[in-house]
């Protein structure tokens, strides 16, 4: 395999920091909070990581019904 | 036919773009859009089937069943994201990057690991990655969608609960 080409690593880490300060913000936290704890977690691990399939399967839950809890927890994708 | 007429969709895309009510502006974009079938596990919606299946049905959309050679191509970038300080990928987006680069085709995604691990990897060098973002762009470009980009931006947040850079596309590079 190749090697790593350096180029956009801190502006993709800028980013990530950026989106997930979003995440955190706009999160309904009082909805989180109160969900079962497999999918708390789960949620939660979305707005730290923003990683939908992760949370999914943290959540036991298909990436499109955790999308939906993503909906519903007011957690926005920011891609 | 240029392999750029076809596309690949990865689940977080699919599962996004499904919600939108102009989401059939996608067939009009490309020859024919694959959706690998590990993709087409995670959809549970019946909403969201019927519109795969629909698409399925009219050959705008056609099934990608993964090979071991696309697997373990996928499996390497997998790793290899992993050495790197940014977020690294999984399996399931691995395999349509796998797809992009040993087909040509250009990947749908709303995965930012993605978009980082083909932005990074040299093994993935000149793979085509877009998002929402970018088709909404290009529909535009080719006249498929009409009216005040920013507007439709708007619409499409407002349905998936997405959120784009601000500027759109020109805003990415922030």
């Amino acid at each position: 395999m190749g090697g790593v080409l350096s180029r956009g690593i801190e502006r993709w880490l800028r980013l990530e920091e950026e989106a997930r300060e979003i995440r955190r913000k706009q999160a309904d936290w009082k909805f989180i909070e109160s969900q079962p704890p497999r999918l708390r977690i789960a949620l939660r691990l979305y707005v730290e990581a923003g990683d939908l399939y992760v949370a999914s399967r943290v959540a036991g839950l298909t990436v499109e019904e955790f999308n939906e809890l993503r909906k519903r927890a007011r957690i926005p994708n920011v891609c | 036919m240029s392999a750029e007429e076809f596309a690949v969709a990865d689940t977080c895309f699919l599962i996004d773009w499904a919600y939108w009510r102009r989401r059939n502006v996608l067939p009009g974009l490309f020859r024919a859009v694959f959706v690998p079938e590990e993709v087409l596990r995670e959809v549970k919606s019946e909403s969201t089937l019927e519109w795969v299946a629909e698409n399925l049905a009219t050959g705008s959309f056609a099934l990608f069943t993964e090979t071991q050679d696309v697997v373990g191509f996928a499996r390497a970038v997998v790793e290899r994201s992993r050495m790197l300080p940014i977020r690294g990928v999984d399996l399931p987006e691995a395999v349509c990057l796998a797809i992009g680069k040993m087909r040509g085709y250009i990947v749908l995604t709303e995965n930012r690991g993605a978009l980082m691990a083909a932005d990074a990897l040299a093994e993935l060098s000149g793979v085509r990655v877009w998002r929402s973002l970018d088709l909404i762009s290009q529909a535009f470009r080719r006249g498929i969608l009409g009216g005040d980009p920013e507007a439709v931006f708007m619409e499409y947040e407002e349905d998936t609960g997405h959120m784009f850079p601000p500027g759109g596309v020109e805003g990415r590079n922030r």
